[in-house]
């Protein structure tokens, strides 16, 4: 366990509790930015260059921006403060995660990694090429779903976001902004 | 200890800081952000076991992770969005018409 490890294992550790703990929604979303970029150097060290790009430009960045306009927009910052009314579910939580970690620790030790000489050459330090050769060959079935995935979560984001027609009909005239002039003149005669 | 190992304790204790916060935060917003450090936590131990094997074939798989999650998130926040538009709340105990 290198120095740099340690320090970025501190650093995801903390951005993680401060996800999981911080009353203010905003505090909690930078925690687990901190904890996004500290998970991108952990990245480095493993030898995945690009990757750890990729998590500090799309996660880090363009994720966690969409989170904090979403946050901001629907002012969620100030916390939940009612009575909860699932009785012990902190403590139910608890076990829980210790469970996750007792097997964590079951597999831990009955796991033995493969001692390969030349693995970290074989990963050529993650560089974009052959992480695109992987992606285009082995899983280009995947990589051709997850394009459609993702064009569908667009086109459902707008729709659902949209607000329905009839609504826009009811606001009183002033306040018909965006709409052409011409076309409700037409509508009136 | 090999090499790797520590890296997956640390994408084991991730994942269950997530678990907590899934399950105890009340705040549809800030479960989302719990479920992300859990989907965080599985990327870490996938780009350690391709550490181990010497393979990128699971690093290209923590690509379409990132992708799934960037969908997700899509999706997700619109839906709470609208149900915000609908009921000026996301907290989760009040949208349990689905219980059961």
């Amino acid at each position: 366990m290198t120095f740099i490890f340690m320090t970025f294992a501190l650093m995801a550790i903390l951005g993680g509790c401060l996800t999981i703990l911080a009353r203010n929604a905003v505090h909690a979303a930078l925690g687990l930015v901190g904890c996004l970029i500290s998970v991108a150097g952990l990245y480095v060290t493993l030898n995945a260059h690009f990757l750890a790009a990729v998590q500090v430009i799309v996660y880090a960045g363009a994720i966690m921006v969409l989170f904090l306009f979403v946050i901001m927009l629907l002012n969620a910052a100030r916390p939940v403060t009612e009575e909860n009314p699932v009785p012990f579910v902190t403590e139910i939580a608890g076990v829980a995660a210790c469970l996750v970690i007792f097997a964590m620790v079951v597999i831990m030790n009955s796991f033995k990694a493969p001692a390969i000489p030349e693995a970290a050459d074989r990963l050529q330090n993650g560089a974009p090429g052959p992480i695109g050769e992987a992606l285009f060959t082995k899983f280009l079935l995947p990589f051709e779903a997850v394009s459609i995935l993702l064009l569908v979560a667009v086109v459902g984001s707008v729709a659902l976001v949209k607000r329905p027609e009839q609504q826009q009909e009811d606001l009183p005239e002033g306040e018909l902004v965006g709409t052409f002039e011409g076309e409700r003149q037409e509508v009136k005669a | 200890m090999d090499a790797v190992t520590p890296y997956l304790i640390l994408s084991g204790i991730l994942f269950s800081m997530g678990l907590i916060g899934a399950l105890t935060r009340r705040t549809a917003i800030l479960v989302f952000l719990s479920v992300e450090l859990m989907l965080n936590a599985a990327n870490l131990a996938l780009v350690a076991f391709a550490q181990a094997w010497g393979d990128l074939i699971a690093q290209s798989a923590v690509f379409i992770v990132m992708t799934l999650a960037a969908a997700e998130v899509a999706i997700g926040l619109a839906i709470i969005v609208t149900i915000f538009r609908k009921r000026v709340s996301t907290n989760v105990d009040t949208l349990a018409e689905l219980k059961g």
